[in-house]
């Protein structure tokens, strides 16, 4: 089996959270050659480190997660940096239009030797526009993008973001999907490009109908807390009831609530009436509860699971690595002895995975900068 | 478009779609708005639930509904199936229609006919319901051996749990992703919103365009199996590797942080108006210095609890409150361009409303293209969130039009792509297999 990438050269040289873009490339087998400064890339200075490791640039996980399959190359003159770009398919920066030129890391200067040049910059609002030179991180981009407005408990607190650099991760993800799809062209053309993803464009694209809910009635949506019920454990359960998708819903939701004694007013045969249901939502959820107060949440989102709904328990994300499913489908996997996340996707033709473990700073810079002085 | 049109990234790539609802849908526009050629196979008896969802687009002159306003029974009897509104958001990349009953004989024969001159196949139904019809994986393998088959559904299609279902809230729940959202101590407040819904189907993108890449080097397809829950792990991935490495898990007291990044002053505070916030994020020492010279070194910040970045992190409360007395009596959108002018990260806390009529950003970069659909007309509708130098993507695809009504391109797709004579096409129509 080969990955899809493979023969690939990808060089990435960040300076802003969006390494997932070179973590999606590396797992379908593309060389992802790391360019760090070097006092080591920002991720290697944010914890959470290893235990015992604080502040140790070969022990953060985030650094390790968001580099595994990477080779790392310590370079400190642009030169060499340049050097280095110019030998690779494929180059991830994030650098605006101005440092870029300053630094000769702009795709007109690395193409010039090679119209097969993909540049893929990332930066918080592209390479054009009034806001351009503006300065962002991720908590800005969820507010202007849109999802801050509408998540949080109600308007009595503050619109939240969600931990963990979403909206770059999303400027990632498009930015990946990107340099896929200028890959495919160049394989038929032979041409390069440059891609400019917007971090602020990914962030205000994510937040589902809520643009179409305001063209269509004139109001943004509101702020809420998505609800849940509680379980007999304390955990939170998401236990959708999605009448829109057909009657099979309620019928599955009644049926499940009978086998436990819990129906109550629901089994008024009034409720097979979808409109009645409508206005009586409020008894399902009553429902609901009095059935999650008679379970642990992992139990309660099984018991609506087999019933065929859409229920779910809240976890974190460690505790996704006891989901018998997903170990089952071998998402996670051992690499030196460390368990980490693993393919986003199932794809057996051409697997993804990772063929290193995270670098430690400058493992790799004699390699890759002798391979440089190789006839090619 | 200019006069001449560019060549487009996927030019020539022909997908076979029959996703519904979101997850599946935004992956095959993100195909779409980088030219390939996406065509629905849809059904006029059991339509995509998000084409006939509210809120609605309304007539011109009158406000629609809202989410939640109606059952799917009330709207399938009152609603054309072309006014969903969210139909519109997952729909765009010049997708073309044309309804098909598979489970008519000559539907399927019609279906097993396209997916002979597709390059992908995507679906985004419960595991196994494409294989009841007859159009299992060796099927399409058959009809066309260098398929690219990509699954999308919530649990995939192996593994135990494989009949579960999800949708947006159930994934983000499992995977962490709602545990993520909140203040310390308290309950999660979640994401009121589908993340999950985009972030699978950008993963279903990029799984077909990594199979596409494979096939251009091998010959080879492969059927790409996507889950609604494996995109997501990643996303909080040094969290797993916390508890992996450390044994220490992210259910603890004090996590999630809120908005708190290890900064201070950071997060969002409230602004002059209604329910309006600014987010400021100072976490340097330069953005410290930098923000209170923009608000004219009040005498507060010269206190010794704000000293050091350490000490305002441990005094960030009472820092939170003074800041919030600053920017309260302030627009939001002044409070962001006075932090900027000096480098201080800082952003209004936005809603639709902001992002369609003020943002001037989104406005300069063409964030909307306006597209007309043939019923609705007319609508600003997104599409992916880069620029391409050589193939600029199209939010209406290479025929640039906006969401197609339901069977729209009954036409285009029995004449234009397999070819058939008008007395063919007359049988098909006499059949029933066309609805």
């Amino acid at each position: 089996m080969t990955g899809a990438l493979d023969g690939v050269k990808v060089v990435e040289l960040v300076d802003e959270p969006v390494e997932y873009c070179g973590r999606l490339l590396a797992g379908l087998g593309a060389e992802v050659v790391k360019i760090e400064p070097p006092e080591g890339a920002a991720s290697r200075h944010a914890g959470p480190y290893v235990e015992g490791r604080d502040g140790d640039l070969d022990a953060s996980l985030d650094f390790w997660h968001f580099n595994v399959g990477k080779r790392s190359v310590v370079v400190d003159d642009d030169e060499t940096a340049r050097r280095v770009c110019a030998a690779a398919d494929v180059v991830i920066h994030t650098l605006g239009s101005s440092r870029a030129a300053a630094r000769g890391l702009d795709h007109e200067s690395l193409s010039a030797g090679s119209s097969g040049l993909v540049s893929c910059v990332i930066t918080p609002f592209g390479l054009t526009g009034p806001w351009a030179d503006y300065a962002a991180d991720d908590l800005v981009l969820m507010a202007l993008g849109g999802s801050m407005a509408v998540c949080g408990y109600g308007t009595d607190d503050p619109p939240l973001a969600c931990w963990g650099d979403q909206a770059w991760l999303t400027a990632a993800t498009y930015g990946a999907i990107a340099v896929l799809a200028a890959l495919d062209f160049r394989a038929r053309t032979g041409q390069g490009q440059l891609i400019d993803v917007s971090a602020h464009q990914a962030s205000a694209s994510m937040t589902e109908w809520h643009v179409m809910t305001y063209l269509c009635t004139g109001s943004p949506m509101a702020r809420f807390r998505h609800p849940t019920v509680t379980a007999r454990d304390g955990k939170q359960v998401a236990a959708l009831i999605p009448d829109f998708l057909g009657p099979h819903v309620f019928t599955h939701f009644l049926a499940m609530l009978e086998a436990d004694g819990v129906a109550g007013p629901l089994a008024d045969p009034a409720f097979e009436d979808p409109r009645h249901r409508a206005r009586g939502y409020g008894e399902l959820m009553a429902a609901t509860q009095r059935l999650a107060d008679r379970h642990d949440g992992e139990e309660l989102f099984r018991l609506g699971q087999e019933a065929g709904l859409p229920w779910g328990v809240i976890r974190t994300p460690d505790e996704t690595l006891d989901d018998r499913h997903l170990r089952a489908r071998g998402h996670f996997v051992e690499i030196d002895g460390v368990t980490h996340v693993g393919a986003p996707i199932v794809a057996n033709g051409s697997p993804f995975r990772f063929d290193r473990p995270p670098p430690r700073l400058g493992e790799h810079t004699r390699e890759v900068l002798d391979q440089l002085e190789q006839p090619t | 478009m200019g006069e001449t049109a560019a060549p487009t990234a996927l030019d020539g790539l022909r997908v076979l779609d029959f996703c519904r609802l979101g997850f599946g849908s935004q992956a095959t526009m993100i195909l779409g708005c980088l030219g390939a050629e996406v065509i629905r196979i849809e059904s006029t008896t059991r339509p995509d639930p998000i084409r006939v969802m509210p809120p609605f687009v309304p007539e011109p002159g009158e406000t629609g509904q809202g989410f939640g306003g109606a059952t799917l029974a009330q709207a399938q009897k009152q609603q054309s199936p072309n006014r969903g509104g969210i139909f519109y958001k997952y729909n765009t990349g010049g997708k073309r229609s044309i309804a098909v009953d598979a489970r008519n004989p000559a539907g399927l024969d019609l279906l097993r006919r396209l997916v002979a001159v597709s390059d992908v196949v995507t679906e985004s139904f419960a595991a196994g319901t494409l294989g009841r019809w007859g159009l299992d994986y060796d099927t399409l393998k058959e009809l066309r051996p260098d398929v690219i088959y990509v699954s999308m559904c919530g649990y995939g299609h192996v593994g135990p749990d494989s009949h579960y279902v999800t949708m947006g809230p159930t994934a983000q729940a499992l995977t962490g992703l709602t545990h993520l959202v909140g203040l310390p101590d308290r309950e999660p407040a979640g994401w009121s919103f589908s993340y999950l819904d985009h972030v699978g189907g950008y993963l279903g993108a990029y799984g077909v365009l990594a199979a596409l890449a494979h096939r251009r080097a091998t010959g080879e397809g492969q059927h790409v199996d996507v889950s609604q829950l494996e995109p997501a792990t990643a996303l909080g991935g040094p969290l797993v590797l916390d508890r992996s490495v450390n044994g220490r898990s992210s259910r603890r007291a004090g996590f999630p942080p809120g908005n708190r990044r290890g900064g201070a002053p950071q997060g969002a505070y409230r602004a002059l108006g209604d329910d309006r916030w600014v987010v400021i994020s100072c976490s340097t020492e330069a953005h410290w210095l930098a923000f209170v010279a923009a608000l004219g070194h009040p005498a507060w910040t010269d206190d010794a609890r704000f000293a050091t970045l350490a000490a305002r992190i441990e005094h960030a409360d009472e820092l939170d409150r003074l800041v919030e007395t600053w920017t309260e009596t302030r627009d939001r959108y002044e409070v962001m361009e006075t932090m900027q002018r000096v480098g201080v990260p800082a952003g209004a806390v936005q809603d639709a409303a902001d992002r369609v009529e003020r943002d001037p950003q989104l406005a300069a970069r063409h964030h909307f293209t306006r597209l007309a659909s043939t019923e609705v007309g007319e609508l600003p509708l997104e599409g992916v969130p880069f620029e391409l130098s050589v193939t600029p993507p199209d939010t209406g695809g290479a025929i640039h039009r906006g969401p197609p009504d339901l069977d729209e391109d009954r036409d285009y797709v029995l004449g234009e792509v397999l070819g058939l004579p008008d007395d063919e096409i007359a049988v098909l129509v006499g059949s029933g297999a066309l609805q």
